[in-house]
């Protein structure tokens, strides 16, 4: 559905991105994650066609992105990071216009706003000025402003940015709908537990590269992770901590407290209870840390996604 | 609160556009003024003849002696033209006034009467008109007017005194010619030059025309430059870029604001019109056509150029503080605040640089001098009104390519 090859951008002498390449499947969840200024939005920018690349290809579904930007345009939408709304008109008149820009009939623009306005809970407030609307009602109407001509691909700028709960569980039930109906979705986010919940796959980029991409399964066994089984106890002596590091390698001492580190922890972790008390330490408790999106990308790069 | 005074007063110099607002605009302002109204420009003693048209109709050696000393003078310099096409020059609003010298000049003034020259002017042009004649006046009467009324009187002794000898008639006669010499500007020297206006007597009256045209083309500026502003507004608040992912062509999203420029402007110009006739009852509707016309054409130049300063500015700030001075300079050669023909003649010829010389003209023509849609004067104003528009917003469209589109 998209395919980015040896995509360049330069501004000025920084090179914003250094030719990356990656292809998205129809109807995929693509995530792409990285630290500010690592490329994503250049990179949204220049798929949704309002920035020109200084090398590369972009292709989205059967069209050229240079030689036929508004067929790709029409088949595109595209939630920005910053709302963008008329705030002195209505939702129901701002939703009119963003949706008239792309010649849908009247009055098929008109059940698809009721519909839409359905879909974010904001029907009964439909004629009520933007500017007396919460931040997170305005990110639902910036969505829906962007699904009036039901494009086949969306791209979402880091959407869930400053917004109350209730609007952001309301955006992810209609993004996974939205997801569930086919629609192809390009992902960005700073939040790593939207990323590991909706993205099918996965680009990390980072100085304008990608480091990595695939599934999250396919980043965690690439790059070789391993989950940490922390076991705290009561009291552990140095003799005692020695006994155990004879047996198992790949460990840390913290204190009160051994870290694990396990490809297998179903496995792993029946040994390691047996052989603490087999040496004599009492468990206080025992925590099992996950491997995630962030601790993939502090081991890809050696700095945190929020930096 | 001396720290607190030193930080705002650090803020201000590092604040250039205020620096600029607060230094620069009342300068130039008073600059600009002063060149309008205080004579600035002109060395003390030292001013340029004023271009007087003068049509001979006498055609003899009398009338084109009275045009050879006009043209010596220091206020004149003679233009010679026909009758018919003085006259037209003031109909069109490109003179003020012209002088007639009718046949039976040449006649009068040796048969001692009055003679039969004529001032055609303009009516709106009251103020230049009158400096015009009082100048005229004094330099007729010097030049044919001693003359005359000596050969009157000389006529009316001779007749009175048929049978005086000779020597003493010639004596009298010289005392009579002398005294005459030197007569200067009289009671009656009003009368000397019959003053006809040519253009107007109609119930619009000129101020008022100046009045609703000038200030409505202002105001207008003022308001078109705050929709261009809106664009400005639109990058700011990210619905620019909005407008770009969609697929309209990027030129579009200016035509749009262009065309509702135009829409407002034209709003605003029919409810000052109308405004105009409901309270000072200014005739709208005799002309409705070629007033609708000039309408169109001075809105599209007003609104093409506030979206030219848009287009140059990167934010409503800069386009609030360029606007500001633009539009009052503009105002003040274009003869918004007053009329061109007061201000000196280089500032008379930079005015057609502005919108709102061509407007006022423009509306001049169809309330006061009455000129027809067909005419070509009329005409030739709203294609220069047209023009301009059009060149401001080609202009326009390439910055904001370049300026709007690349930071978007």
């Amino acid at each position: 559905m998209i395919s980015v090859s040896n995509l360049k951008k330069n501004y000025g002498n920084i090179q914003a991105l250094k030719g990356i390449s990656f292809d998205i499947k129809q109807g995929e969840f693509f995530g792409l994650l990285g630290p500010n200024g690592a490329g994503k939005t250049t990179t949204i920018s220049i798929m949704s066609t309002i920035l020109e690349p200084d090398g590369g290809e972009v292709n989205i579904a059967d069209f050229n992105l240079k030689d036929d930007p508004i067929q790709c345009k029409k088949i595109i939408g595209v939630v920005p990071q910053e709302i963008a709304l008329y705030n002195e008109l209505s939702a129901y008149d701002n939703l009119m216009f963003w949706g008239g820009l792309y010649n849908i009939p009247q009055s098929e623009l008109k059940v698809r706003i009721d519909e839409t306005l359905q879909l974010f809970g904001l029907f009964d407030r439909k004629n009520d000025k933007v500017k007396t609307y919460s931040g997170g009602m305005k990110r639902r109407i910036n969505i829906a402003s962007a699904l009036l001509h039901k494009p086949k691909i969306l791209f979402m700028d880091e959407p869930t940015v400053g917004i109350d709960p209730q609007s952001r569980n309301l955006i992810f039930e209609v993004v996974e709908k939205l997801h569930r109906e086919g629609m192809t979705i390009v992902y960005t986010t700073h939040y790593m537990e939207e990323a590991e919940r909706f993205c099918d796959r996965i680009g990390i980029i980072d100085n304008g590269q990608i480091i990595a991409q695939g599934t999250f399964e396919e980043l965690k066994s690439s790059n070789m992770m391993k989950e940490t089984i922390v076991v705290s106890f009561v009291k552990l002596t140095d003799e005692l901590y020695d006994k155990v590091a004879v047996s198992w390698k790949d460990l840390r001492r913290d204190e009160n407290a051994i870290n694990f580190y396990s490809s297998n922890v179903k496995n792993d972790l029946a040994k390691i209870i047996i052989k603490c008390s087999e040496t004599g330490l009492d468990i206080l408790r025992i925590d099992i840390q996950k491997i995630n999106l962030e601790t993939i990308f502090l081991n890809l790069t050696g700095k945190q996604l929020r930096d | 609160m001396k720290k607190l005074a030193l930080k705002d007063l650090k803020l201000f110099f590092a604040d250039k556009r205020a620096m600029m607002l607060t230094f620069l605009v009342p300068i130039a302002l008073i600059t600009l003024f002063a060149f309008a109204f205080g004579g600035v420009g002109h060395k003390k003693g030292e001013s340029k003849p004023t271009t007087l048209v003068v049509a001979d109709d006498d055609n003899t050696a009398a009338s084109k002696n009275l045009m050879k000393q006009l043209d010596s003078t220091k206020e004149f310099e003679v233009k010679q033209k026909t009758s018919a096409e003085a006259e037209n020059l003031v109909k069109k609003g490109d003179e003020a006034a012209v002088l007639i010298l009718h046949k039976g000049l040449s006649d009068s003034l040796n048969a001692g009467n009055r003679p039969p020259i004529e001032l055609k002017y303009d009516a709106a042009e009251e103020a230049e008109v009158g400096i015009l004649k009082g100048a005229l006046i004094g330099n007729l009467i010097r030049i044919v007017g001693g003359k005359s009324m000596a050969k009157s009187t000389l006529a009316k002794f001779d007749s009175e005194n048929p049978d005086i000898d000779p020597s003493t008639r010639n004596k009298i006669h010289a005392q009579i010619t002398n005294n005459f010499s030197s007569v200067e500007t009289n009671k009656q020297s009003e009368s000397f030059l019959k003053a006809t206006p040519l253009v107007a007597e109609e119930e619009n009256s000129p101020g008022l025309i100046h009045a609703v045209a000038g200030t409505a083309i202002m105001m207008l500026l003022f308001s078109v430059v705050a929709v261009g502003a809106s664009l400005l507004d639109e990058k700011q608040e990210g619905t620019l870029k909005k407008l770009l992912y969609s697929p309209i062509h990027p030129r579009n999203i200016l035509f749009g604001k262009m065309l509702s420029a135009n829409i407002i402007s034209i709003l605003q110009l029919v409810i000052m019109f109308i405004f105009a006739r409901l309270a000072f009852g200014l005739d709208i509707f005799s002309h409705l056509p070629s007033l609708l016309l000039m309408i169109i054409a001075t809105a599209f130049a007003c609104s093409s150029f506030g979206v030219l300063l848009a287009s140059f500015a990167k934010s409503r700030q800069q386009v609030q503080a360029m606007s500001t001075l633009i539009i009052l300079v503009m105002s003040c050669i274009g003869g918004s605040m007053i009329p061109t023909f007061i201000m000196p003649v280089f500032m008379q010829k930079i005015s057609v640089f502005t919108v709102n010389y061509w407007g006022i003209q423009g509306f001049y023509d169809i309330f006061w001098r009455m000129l027809p849609l067909t005419d070509t004067v009329l005409l030739s104003r709203i294609l220069v009104l047209l023009l301009i528009g059009t060149a401001m917003n080609l202009v326009a469209l390439k910055m904001f390519n370049k300026n709007i589109l690349k930071i978007a």
